[in-house]
Parts: structure tokens; C-alpha cells; sequence
């Protein structure tokens, strides 16, 4: 098989670029006529202490410890008092929930569903080299990101390994040969599969028959993006081990900046879990995980907030970036949303009440700070997202409705 | 109305002993007749109701309500009943036929268990299957995402396949087959040898220093901590493979120990504050006064160095040592092939004809190794030296000639005339290239030592074919002063013109007068070297010969045997790559690699033609994380169509524990069943602990393994899980121990007196460290380990209302205590939290290491940058209570806490079976399954052995019992 044509895309049903922007993107340029749109979602796993975190007046983000030193104050809305239904327990795992609002997710019996991003990418997905990339800081096989069967989208890390994904030189030659067999392998493992789902286990060969379809939808993908050239720029990873914890957010924020800017995709996630041991940030070291359990002592606090001021400069410098890069008649910026927020509301207790949110970017006509009237599912948020991209959904995990939060 | 009952009379023991032994001596059946059942039922209100009735009901458990539904989940009670802490000592107990009736019972009440009867295999037991399919020995593991998310297991058959796990195992398995099959022909085996070490940081540099016809070292850490090791140079190998490093070296110094030679492999950074990341290949153990070789087999990636660190506490930080590690030289012989041609193209190819054709343009370099006698030790050559090369230079200070800059070294380095008179400017280096080889650029580094007079600030490159005539720049730029690393100069394009001109535009200058500097300086040739190789290739083009390859191989892989039409589609795959490309070996990768990403091959079970393939399949799978060997097939071969006989079982499970391959199962079954797959995720504080160091990071798992390999390999009593009076120690973790008189870092078994705390798992260094964040212990934590591990207490998750406490050492280390205690005062929290915390309270005598202490340490400030150093900077804090309480059982540490646990074996031996059937399933048993567990417990604790509970799980799991 040569390289497919738009009619083998249709034929097989695999994701197709097919917009303007697919073109200008494969021509190696960035579209700056009718921008496209994209999203990025933030997960701090283990919170925001919130006293430091929400403004102490309202709509005014100077009076929050926080977000004072924030740019871009008039492109961002904190939300205040969003939860997530269904965490009445102890709530380890409460992050698997964050961004599908899945409830009880410590039973053993839990299932995840979809998560808003991966159905985002489903549509938003097909322009691009990547339909969505999956970032976190932290190596264990899960983040936010969940596939329609509730299969965590194991997220990269590696920020060397992205850089090379992203922006590598390849073999093409020697990528196009491999391709080429590893389809001719799965044509043969069809015919075996026939052979096994009368004499074997169905539900085993359908499992694996499932993934091994999704296998070759994404080496369709591949080749197809061979015959484009992959956007050059220049590696601005940072190498600095002295704060490795820094380091690990600010690469990856910044893969994420090149990411968009490159139109290598429009679905970024984000997972922030380093919870394991001790992490050394500007004025402290401790273990993140042992202090977010403060209660309330303020020498814990102190350390803490250091850690959080930290991470709070890296998603400040972010949207900064994003904002100083020129964009049709705005910026970057002005077409990404950027949502940052957290599966704790309180991670001392381990609560899911109050969660700390922040939607900036989109366009949106931000409103500074928005306090919900009553305790208001996430996944009205989530919802409304799917919304605002054009995805025609009536219910999105616990959504009750949607609440038209964000105004363009 | 307290919600826990109050037992005040004292828990005995011996009721849970005599529990168990009920439940023993009468055989267990799987179905009660209706009479029997009717009876159960009645059990419950005769022993239970009373408590467990109404809204008010004990432990919010409303025994009445759920007796009247038809299914429910009963493991809780059943745990309970089943273990003797219900009903309450102080209650009416039923015999030990009343309680087997009630727990049969129960077991009928559970709902049909939801469970996949399937999984996918994990990526452990992927690497290590084809890794044995192709006598090939890489872990690729990490290239392969790990899905196992929270479940405890990685056979865990809640875990789905996921596209970008199966994705991974496509391309992993291209990477596999190409170290089996290198399309470029194997590489041919090199020698290296060298005494000399790359130039380290001039601070590092006193550790060091030459002696007799080598290098003596001493032990030193850099200032952040990390520990510091010396590279050595003049090796570095083109191509990924296995290498034979050999040591000629002796230990230095008037004491006992040995001295541990780390050897490590990594990329080579100048200064110690760049990232080093490197991997511990082994240690060598060095007591040896004369000179001695110590050779070990290592895997080296391409481009990658060996460095040594050189740990003895009795030599740290000498300058100029006079103790320490001598090393007179290194060896490297590689990469190394055990045999020729590999022995996998003998076991795949079976008898068709091998051809192997070297190269017929062998390299340069590989020339040179040839001529080389063995002892020679090489001296350094440059880049420029290698290509023919010359350098002239504008002029020179007498003692600081041009040649510094090409000696490897940056501690000598040419300095521009300034005495008796000052050289002017221009100045520049002339780079002579008389064979015109492509040049890609200039390898610059300033000199290591001085004031940064001379240094070069910026320079331009121009170009020449006769010396005379230069043209425009080809290259311009600046370079960082006073940076000791390598600054690399690359050109646009290669240049392959006679003469380079590196003309100095600007230079560092502290007086003002012109001068020049540099240190060392090189061209950059290709970028990428090739290694000579060696083709090996099938002599055949026979579809039909492809076709037996295909099936020998799938047949091993598949543990099957397949039929023609089965076989088919691995063939046909193969078959049309002959037919494209003609190429034997290219086909029957291709035919291999279809084999291992088929769901034949990543989903367990497999299909297998006999029961027999299935049962040996699934033991493979489960003790080695691999395929059935050839023994293996043999037997499934020859037994019956009912499967393997219940003593052919038996007797190929111990010969499988006792093959070495079984290693896998001991440590991938520590990893997941005491949590030590998360050992490299927490570092201890260097302040607090600044004697945890990569020596006794490797070393603790070890001992862990070796202990449990041990318990099951000898048959030893269950009870040792908890205590007995030796371990495995080596030097190093003696040290640790506070035990004397051990020489040598190879492991061995040690026994002690009973006052040494060590002995079964609880006080381990590996599980004490791996419960703790490394600064402080939480007896929370460990009491949950030890509660979820080794005693096998089910815990619900905290209910939302309560605040987490986590502790603050110190000078409020009482109120840990006290603080904790809070759990006893608020009924909620008490009823989980009396049964964990007490046993994490009995190990606060080990600190985050694992080590002794009698007191608290409370963390020092220090002044301005941590500067790493011996003591730490801490202070001592309150001291250690580690007494208890535990089902009304006082004790007084950990010694006592294991004397409470081993008061009943049972337990402990349940536990470990229950774990064993999850680790083999992928599921935990159902309460059916937990009875059978049940009776596999000998009552007697000198009968209760570990490799007879494996064994007898193992066969247990091959009935149709456990599907």
C-alpha cells in the first residue's frame, strides 16, 4: 500500500485531516487566518490550599496570595465552588475522576468513563499530527486522560523522548517499511482472530480485536503525517537538576507551548502527581504528598505554599507565553483554553468540595472570579467545554446542565 | 453506644489456633446439604444476632437484614469468622464445626464473582518470554508503559489491554529482534585497555592520583550529594552489547573490609553539578592486596562510559589518597557473543546451513585493536591525530605548547607568548587536514585552572586549500568563559578543506594585554561510527523450510501444538516477505513478530491444544514470567488428555522453583506484594540520613529477595515471614545493621542472637524504607503495610469526616503520639485504626533506613547552600515509644510485636496464600477459593512450609476450581 489517499481515510473511517488548517499545517506553516481552537487541561493532583489560592475579595485576584503575581488577569475567571459528586470516601483516587467525574472511584468495582479531553480529541483531533498529547510529571502508567472503556491513556513524561516525538528527524524510509509490515502482520492476525472467535474465548478476542483496530487506525495516522515534515524548533528544554520538580513542569509546559504553536495538536492534558518522596522547590524541601496533609500547622503551611507559589509561576509563565505569541487579530493565547484545576478541594482531608478552578484563554469574556451560588458539579464545566467546541452532547458525567459560564 | 466492642477479658491466642485447627481437621465440602444449610443459618442467630441486629448494630453491620437477602457480599464476616476475631472472645464461640458450616454458608451467599476470564500479559512477562524465545537478554520493560495503575498486581485481570501498551509491544519487539537479528550483521568484538580517567572537576580531581602503573582512588561525594564517580576514557563502544569489563585491581590500606568497586555505565559530564545520570551495572568486592582481575558482564547502549566510585568508609575524601581502590587498569572486551554464531539462529533455524560474511570493509579502528597486544595500554589519540592531522599555532609560551591542546587533558593547554615579549595579536590555532576528511565542526574547552586570563570570548573560522588563501568566515561565534565542560563548535556544513583558521576575535583579559588561551581543542569528525560487522544469514529460500521455522518457533511461544490451518496466517506473512525481498532471516522475523503481538501470545490464557499445554503454560507464566521450556513441553506432551498428574505437578513446580529462572517471580512477587516496585521513588534526606547512599540502595531489595527465595527454595516454615534468626548480608548492609565481622558485598546467610532486631520481613530495611517518605516514619503508614500485607485485615477507607494526621517528629514528637491517640478517643477512626496503627508504633525504633535508634533525629538548619557532609546536620529529639496494644495483647517494641504474630501461624501462612493466589490469578480468591486456601494451612507451625503453600496454590489454582 502506497501512502493512503483521502479516500482510503473515509474507506477505513480514521481520522482525517481535512480543514483548511490540515493543509497549512502539512505545508509546515502555522495558520494565522481563523486561528484554530484548543484546549488544555491542568490537574494539580493534590490541590491548591485554598485560603492562599481564592481571592479573600471578591473579584479581586489581587487578594489572593496566589494569583496576585498573575499576568493576564483580564483573560482568566476563577471559579469558586465547583465539587464533584460521588467522593465520599477517602478519595485517594480521586484524580481518576477529575476530568470524567466518574463517582467512587475507589471502589473495586469502579470503572472509569471517558474523559472530557479524549472525547474533545475525538473531534477536534483529526487536523493535526497528534489528535491530543497527554503530559505528566510523574512515571505510573496514569494520569487524567481516559479512553471510551475507561482505559487510562498512559501519559508521557519523558520530556526528551516528547521533544524527539514532536520534533525529531526520523528514519522515513525505514518508518515507512516498518508500517508496511506491521500492517501486513495485522492483516494476518485478523485472519487468525476469524479462526479463533468460533474455537476460542470471543470476549478475549474481542478485547484484544478492539485495541489492535485503534493500533492501526494510529498507524494510518502515521503514515499519513510521513509524507508531511515534522516543524523544526529550536530545544528549549531546561536541564537544571537542582530543581528537578521545577524543571519536570516547566518542559513540559513549555513542549505544551510548542505543541500549539506548531499545530502538532489542540488537546493537551496535563497530570501534575509527583506524590511519591521529597521534591525540592525555590525555599523548601519536603515530601509534597506529606505536606499537603498540613492540617492546617503553619510551618507546614509555609512549606507548602512554596511549592504551590512554584507551581503557580510555572502556569503563570505559561499563559504569559502563550499570550505574547500573535495570533490572527489576537494571540495564542485568545485560542486556547487553558483550564487548571484540581481533583482536591481540600487535600489535608481529602475532600472534593470547593474545587480550585481556573478557565483562562479561549476568547472568552472573562469574569475575574465567579463564586457559584451552590455547590455546582465540575462536570457543568466539562460540559460546557464540549459545548463551546461544538461537540452536540446532552450529559457529560455528572453534569446537571450547562450553565453558560463563559461568554464569548 | 461505642461503636467497637470493648474486650476486656485477654485475647487469647490460642482461640484463633484452636479456630483454624476446627476448621482443619474437618474436610471441608463445597455444598451444603439443605439440612446442614438450614443449620448455618441458625448459627448466625445463635452467635451473632445479638449484637449485630437493628439500627444500632455493632459495626453498623445489620446481621438480620442481610441474612434475608438471597446473595450478598459476605468476605468481611467471613474474614472475620474465618480468622477468630469474631464472634469477640468475651462471647459464646461456635465450635469448630459450627464456624466451617457458617463460613460454607457465607461462601454460598456470595454473588457469582464478575471477573474476566482473562488477561493480557504483563510487560514484564512480554520482555522476558521473548527474551527466552530468542536467547536474547535485554530488558526493554521500561520502553513499555506500565498499566497496572492502582490494582496491587500486575496479572490483575481488571487490567485491560490498551492500544498504547499493545503499540509498545509492536515496536519493543522490533527492538528485540533486532539485538537477536541486527539487519547490519553482529559487531565485531573490540578490546580496549586504559589507565587513564577523564578529566574531572579540579575539585575532584585531589581524590585521585597516580600510583604504581594506574590510578589510586579514594571515596568522595559531591557537595549536593550525588555521588561522585570518575569516568574512565579512551573506550567508547559504537554499538549496544553485551561487554566483559575486567578490573586488574587491589585494595590500598591497613583494615579489613573490602573496598566496593561501583561500576557504573552513563554519559560522561564534566562537573559534578550537570546531570549524571547513571545506571549501577555491578559491584565488585575488592579484599585483594595484590593485584587481582575481576571481571564482570555488563550491558553497555552505544556512546556510553564506565565510571568507578570507589566506597570504603575508611578512605573518604583523601587527598592524594594513600588508601583506597587501586586500579592499575580496565579491560573491555565486546560486544561478546558466548558462542559463534549465536546460538539462537541454531535453536530457530534448526538445520539449515548458517553463513556468516564479514564485512568486507573492515574500519580503521578495528585494525588498530587487532594489533594491539593485550596488556598494551593505549595511550590518546585525538580526533585529529586519528584523521592524520597537524596544528600550528601563532605563537607559544615555552611549557605551554600547541600539543597541550591536544593531549586529552584540559588541565595543560597553550597559552599565546607573553614573556620575554608579548606575542601580538592576530592569534589563532592553523588546523591542518592533509586526507581531506569531513569536518563537522570544532570541539573547544577552556583550560581548568588559572584566572580566565587568555580565555577565548569569540573567534571566527575560515577555510583554505593551500593555507594562503582564506576567504569569508564559515563559522563565527562566542564561547562561554570560565565553563569547564566541552563547548562544542558545529559548522553549517562539513568542510573538507586542507586548512581551518580558528582565529581568536576576542579574549578574556584581566590586565589588558592581548593573550590567548585554550585548553584543549579538537575537530569534530562523523558524528556516527561504524563498527565492522559480521552478516549471518540462512542459506535457504525454501517456503517450506520458513513454514517449520515459523511453527517450531509458535509452537514454543503458543505452548501448543497448532494445526495446519492454525499456523497459516504466521506463515503466509513470512512466505511473502521471501517472496518480496528473498531474504531467509528478514522473513522469519516477520513470522516471528506476528507470533509474539498475537493475541495467542498477549492474552493469558493462551489457546492451547491440551490441558496439559494449558497447565505448563500457566506455571511458566506464573513462576518464570516466561514460556515452558522445553521439559515442560515435553511433559504436557506425554501426559494424559486430563492435564499433568497431581505428582508431575508437584515434582516440575519444585524443579521450576529451583531453576534460577524462578528469580523473576521472587522479585517481581516482592515488588508487588510488599510495595517494593516503589523503591526508587523515594531518595532519603541527606541531612538526616547522610549514609544512604547507592550501595545500600541496591543492596536492601536484595536482601528482601534472597530471603523469600531462601523461605520457598528450602521449604522453610511460614513463621519466618515474621521472624527467625538470620538473614542475607553482605558487608554493606551489616554496616547498616550494626552487625560486625562481615567482609565482602557478596550476600550471604547470616545468623544472629536473638537481641539483633532483625529476621523476617516486618524489620527489613527494604519494607521499613519503602513505607516512609524519607524524612520521617508514620506509623500510620507502616501499620498499614504491615496490616494489608502481612496480616491481611481488609480496611475500608477512612470516612470523609476525619482529618488526616500525619506526623511531626521532633520536639512534638509526643504529640505523634498523642495525636494519634485521638484515634482511640473518637470511636469512628478507632474501630479500623486499632488494628494498624499499633503495628507501625512497634517499628518506630527504625528509622527512614531501616536503622536502629533509641531517639528521634530533629533536622539542623544549614548556612547558605547544603553542603553535603558525613554527620548531616541533625540534632537527637525525643526518644522512640514503640509499645502497643493490639486485641488487648500488650507489647513493648517490634521484638514483642512479633512474638504477638507469631502466636498464630496460620494467619501469617493464610495471608501469604491468599497473596500467592492473587499474584498467579489476577483476582482475589472468592470466598469458595478462600476455604480451600484455608485448608492448605497446616496446623502445625513446623509444618506450615513456604514452598509447600506455593506448591499446593499453585495446583489448587490449576483445577477447574479456580477458573
Amino acid at each position: 500500500m502506497n501512502s493512503p489517499s483521502r479516500r482510503d481515510f473515509l474507506k477505513f473511517g480514521a481520522a482525517l485531516p481535512v480543514g483548511r488548517h490540515a493543509l497549512s499545517a502539512r505545508a509546515g506553516q502555522r495558520p494565522t487566518k481563523n486561528p484554530p481552537k484548543r484546549v488544555m487541561f491542568i490537574c494539580n493532583s493534590l490541590g491548591f490550599y485554598g485560603p492562599s489560592f481564592f481571592p479573600a475579595e471578591r473579584g479581586n485576584l489581587e487578594s489572593s496570595k496566589y494569583l496576585k503575581e498573575v499576568g493576564s488577569k483580564d483573560k482568566m475567571t476563577v471559579f469558586q465552588n465547583f465539587f464533584h459528586p460521588g467522593m465520599e470516601t477517602s478519595n485517594h483516587d480521586s484524580e481518576k475522576s477529575f476530568l470524567t467525574g466518574a463517582a467512587r472511584p475507589e471502589s473495586s468495582s469502579f470503572v472509569n468513563t471517558i474523559s472530557v479531553d479524549q472525547l474533545l480529541a475525538r473531534h477536534m483531533g483529526g487536523d493535526t499530527r497528534f489528535p491530543f498529547l497527554s503530559f505528566s510529571i510523574y512515571d505510573r502508567g496514569w494520569g487524567c486522560s481516559w479512553n471510551d472503556r475507561g482505559v487510562p491513556v498512559p501519559p508521557m513524561h519523558d520530556e526528551s523522548f516528547i521533544f524527539e516525538k514532536l520534533f525529531g528527524k526520523e528514519d522515513l524510509a525505514a518508518k515507512r517499511r516498518q508500517l508496511k509490515t506491521d500492517q501486513q502482520i495485522i492483516r494476518s492476525l485478523h485472519r487468525d482472530m476469524e479462526r479463533l472467535q468460533d474455537h476460542g474465548d470471543a470476549r478475549k478476542i474481542d478485547s484484544y480485536r478492539t485495541v489492535v483496530a485503534e493500533l492501526e487506525a494510529g498507524f494510518r495516522r502515521e503514515q499519513f503525517w510521513l509524507e508531511t515534515k515534522k516543524p523544526r524548533v529550536p530545544n528549549t528544554l531546561s536541564e537544571d537538576q537542582e530543581f528537578a520538580f521545577s524543571t519536570k513542569i516547566r518542559n513540559l509546559l513549555e513542549l505544551a507551548r510548542l505543541a500549539f504553536q506548531t499545530d502538532s495538536t489542540r488537546v493537551i492534558t496535563l497530570s501534575l502527581d509527583w506524590i511519591y518522596g521529597a521534591i525540592r522547590v525555590p525555599g523548601a524541601t519536603g515530601g509534597w504528598h506529606t505536606l499537603s496533609h498540613h492540617g492546617g500547622k503553619p510551618d507546614v503551611l509555609a512549606k507548602l505554599s512554596r511549592v504551590e507559589i512554584d507551581i503557580m509561576k510555572h502556569l503563570n509563565q505559561f499563559l504569559t507565553a502563550l499570550d505574547g505569541i500573535a495570533e490572527g487579530s489576537g494571540t495564542l493565547l485568545d485560542h486556547t483554553t487553558v483550564v487548571i484545576g484540581s481533583n482536591f478541594g481540600d487535600s489535608s482531608n481529602h475532600t472534593c468540595n470547593n474545587l480550585p478552578t481556573i478557565v483562562a484563554g479561549g476568547g472568552f469574556r472573562h469574569q475575574t472570579h465567579t463564586v457559584l451560588e451552590k455547590p455546582t458539579p465540575l462536570c457543568n464545566l466539562w460540559l460546557e467545554l464540549l459545548h463551546k467546541h461544538d461537540i452536540d452532547v446532552g450529559e457529560f458525567g455528572s453534569s446537571q446542565m450547562d450553565l453558560h459560564l463563559l461568554q464569548n | 453506644m461505642s461503636a467497637y466492642r470493648s474486650c476486656r477479658t485477654v485475647r487469647s491466642a490460642s482461640l484463633a489456633a484452636y479456630v483454624f485447627a476446627c476448621l482443619l481437621l474437618l474436610s471441608y465440602r463445597d455444598v451444603l446439604s439443605a439440612e446442614d444449610f438450614n443449620e448455618s443459618k441458625q448459627l448466625f442467630d445463635q452467635y451473632c444476632i445479638d449484637c449485630h441486629e437493628g439500627s444500632h448494630a455493632q459495626g453498623n453491620l445489620d446481621l438480620t437484614a442481610l441474612l434475608t437477602k438471597s446473595k450478598f457480599d459476605a468476605t468481611l464476616i467471613f474474614e472475620n469468622i474465618a480468622t477468630g476475631k469474631m464472634p469477640p472472645v468475651d462471647a459464646d464461640s461456635p465450635t469448630g464445626g459450627e464456624r466451617r458450616n457458617m463460613l460454607s454458608w457465607l461462601a454460598q451467599q456470595q454473588p457469582e464473582p464478575q471477573r474476566n476470564s482473562f488477561r493480557r500479559i504483563s510487560r514484564h512477562e512480554f520482555v522476558h518470554s521473548v527474551n527466552d524465545l530468542l536467547s536474547t537478554k535485554r530488558d526493554l520493560s521500561d520502553q513499555i508503559p506500565g498499566d497496572r495503575g492502582t490494582c496491587d498486581f500486575d496479572s490483575d485481570r481488571r487490567i485491560p489491554l490498551s492500544r498504547e501498551v499493545l503499540g509498545s509491544y509492536f515496536a519493543v519487539a522490533d527492538r528485540m529482534l533486532d539485538s537477536a537479528f541486527p539487519p547490519k550483521g553482529f559487531a565485531n568484538e573490540q578490546t580496549w585497555v586504559t589507565n587513564k580517567l577523564k578529566d574531572s572537576h579540579e575539585t575532584y580531581n585531589v581524590y585521585v592520583r597516580d600510583h604504581e602503573e594506574g590510578v589510586l582512588f579514594s571515596w568522595t561525594r559531591a557537595n549536593n550529594g550525588n555521588s561522585y564517580s570518575f569516568f574512565y576514557d579512551n573506550f567508547d563502544p559504537a554499538v549496544a552489547g553485551w561487554y566483559d569489563l575486567t578490573f586488574e585491581a587491589a585494595k590500598v590500606g591497613d583494615f579489613r573490609e573490602d573496598i566496593s568497586l561501583q561500576v557504573h555505565a552513563g554519559k560522561y559530564y564534566y562537573a559534578d553539578d550537570r546531570p549524571q545520570p547513571q545506571r549501577l551495572l555491578d559491584v565488585i568486592s575488592l579484599g585483594n592486596r595484590e593485584l587481582k582481575t575481576h571481571t564482570i558482564r555488563v550491558f553497555l547502549n552505544a556512546g556510553e562510559n564506565v565510571s568507578v566510585h570507589c566506597y570504603s568508609r575508611h578512605n573518604w575524601r583523601q587527598k592524594s589518597p594513600k588508601e583506597g581502590a587501586y586500579i592499575r587498569q580496565l579491560k573491555v572486551r565486546g560486544p561478546v557473543q558466548d558462542h559463534w554464531p549465536p546460538d539462537r539462529y541454531e535453536q530457530l533455524f534448526g538445520d539449515l546451513p548458517i553463513e556468516t560474511s564479514a564485512n568486507p570493509k573492515p574500519e580503521r579502528r578495528a585494525e588498530r585493536s587487532k594489533s594491539r597486544s593485550p596488556d598494551h595500554v593505549s595511550d590518546y589519540q585525538s580526533s585529529l591525530q586519528r584523521i592524520g592531522g597537524r596544528i600550528s599555532v601563532s605563537s607559544f609560551q615555552p611549557g605551554m605548547e600547541k600539543e597541550n591542546m591536544l593531549d586529552g587533558s584540559n588541565r595543560t593547554f597553550w597559552h599565546t607568548r607573553f614573556t620575554p615579549t608579548l606575542a601580538k595579536p592576530p592569534h589563532y590555532v592553523i588546523i591542518e587536514n592533509p586526507r581531506g576528511v569531513p569536518i563537522h565542526g570544532l570541539s573547544y574547552a577552556t583550560w581548568s585552572g588559572g584566572n580566565g586570563n587568555g580565555q577565548v570570548k569569540a573567534y571566527s573560522i575560515f577555510a583554505s586549500d593551500d593555507g594562503r588563501q582564506w576567504g569569508d568566515a564559515i563559522a563565527s561565534g562566542e564561547l562561554e568563559v570560565r565553563l569547564a565542560n566541552q563547548q562544542p563548535i558545529l559548522f553549517p556544513r562539513p568542510t573538507a578543506h586542507r586548512f581551518l583558521k580558528f582565529l581568536i576575535t576576542d579574549a578574556k583579559t584581566l590586565d589588558g594585554r592581548s593573550l590567548a588561551s585554550i585548553g584543549k581543542l579538537d575537530v569534530i569528525v562523523s558524528t556516527s561510527r561504524e563498527a565492522a560487522r559480521t552478516k549471518v544469514a540462512v542459506g535457504s529460500d525454501s517456503p517450506m523450510a520458513l513454514r517449520e521455522t515459523i511453527k517450531r518457533f509458535a509452537e514454543r511461544a503458543f505452548s501448543t501444538q497448532l494445526t495446519e490451518a492454525e499456523l497459516t496466517p504466521y506463515t503466509e506473512v513470512a512466505q511473502k516477505s521471501l517472496q518480496e525481498h528473498g531474504d531467509f532471516v528478514r522473513a522469519t522475523r516477520v513470522g516471528v513478530k506476528a507470533v509474539i503481538c498475537s493475541p495467542r501470545f498477549l492474552m493469558a490464557p493462551g489457546e492451547h491444544s491440551s490441558p496439559a499445554h494449558a497447565q505448563v503454560a500457566s506455571l511458566a507464566r506464573t513462576l518464570w514470567l516466561s514460556v515452558p521450556d522445553g521439559e515442560l513441553l515435553k511433559a504436557a506432551a506425554d501426559s494424559s488428555s486430563s492435564g499433568l498428574t497431581e505428582n508431575r505437578l508437584r515434582s516440575q513446580i519444585h524443579r521450576m522453583l529451583a531453576d534460577s529462572q524462578s528469580d523473576r517471580m521472587i522479585k517481581s512477587f516482592c515488588d508487588q506484594w510488599l510495595n517494593l516496585r516503589s523503591w526508587n521513588k523515594v531518595s532519603p534526606s541527606l541531612k538526616l540520613y547522610p549514609k544512604y547512599d547507592d550501595l545500600l540502595h541496591h543492596y536492601l531489595p536484595l536482601e528482601t529477595r534472597a530471603y523469600l527465595a531462601y523461605l520457598i527454595r528450602e521449604n522453610r516454615p511460614v513463621e519466618h515471614l515474621i521472624d527467625s534468626n538470620y538473614t542475607f548480608l553482605n558487608q554493606r548492609l551489616a554496616q547498616h545493621y550494626g552487625i560486625e565481622g562481615i567482609t565482602g558485598q557478596q550476600l550471604r546467610k547470616i545468623s544472629f542472637d536473638r537481641e539483633v532486631p532483625r529476621g523476617g520481613l516486618l524489620t527489613m530495611g527494604s519494607v521499613l524504607k519503602v513505607t516512609t517518605d524519607g524524612f520521617e516514619t508514620s506509623p500510620i503508614l507502616r501499620g498499614a503495610w504491615v496490616s494489608k500485607n502481612i496480616i491481611g485485615t481488609p480496611i475500608s477507607p477512612p470516612p470523609e469526616t476525619v482529618k488526616a494526621i500525619e506526623p511531626e517528629h521532633g520536639a512534638t514528637a509526643k504529640t505523634l503520639r498523642e495525636q494519634i491517640d485521638q484515634h482511640k478517643n473518637n470511636t469512628t477512626c478507632y474501630a479500623c485504626h486499632k488494628s494498624i496503627d499499633p503495628y507501625g508504633f512497634a517499628l518506630e525504633n527504625f528509622d527512614a533506613t531501616g536503622q536502629w535508634r533509641e531517639k528521634y533525629r530533629v533536622e539542623k538548619p544549614h548556612r547558605g547552600t547544603f553542603q553535603f557532609r558525613l554527620e548531616g546536620y541533625f540534632r537527637d529529639g525525643g526518644k522512640v515509644d514503640s509499645s502497643g496494644e493490639i486485641s488487648d495483647r500488650h507489647f513493648a517494641d517490634a521484638f514483642g510485636l512479633k512474638k504477638l504474630l507469631l502466636s498464630d501461624h496460620r494467619r501469617v501462612g493464610y495471608n501469604f496464600a491468599r497473596k500467592f493466589f492473587e499474584y498467579a490469578n489476577g483476582y482475589a480468591p472468592d470466598l469458595t477459593q478462600r476455604l480451600a486456601l484455608l485448608a492448605i494451612i497446616d496446623e502445625q507451625p513446623h509444618q506450615c512450609r513456604m514452598r509447600d503453600v506455593v506448591t499446593n496454590v499453585l495446583i489448587y489454582s490449576l483445577s477447574e476450581k479456580v477458573p
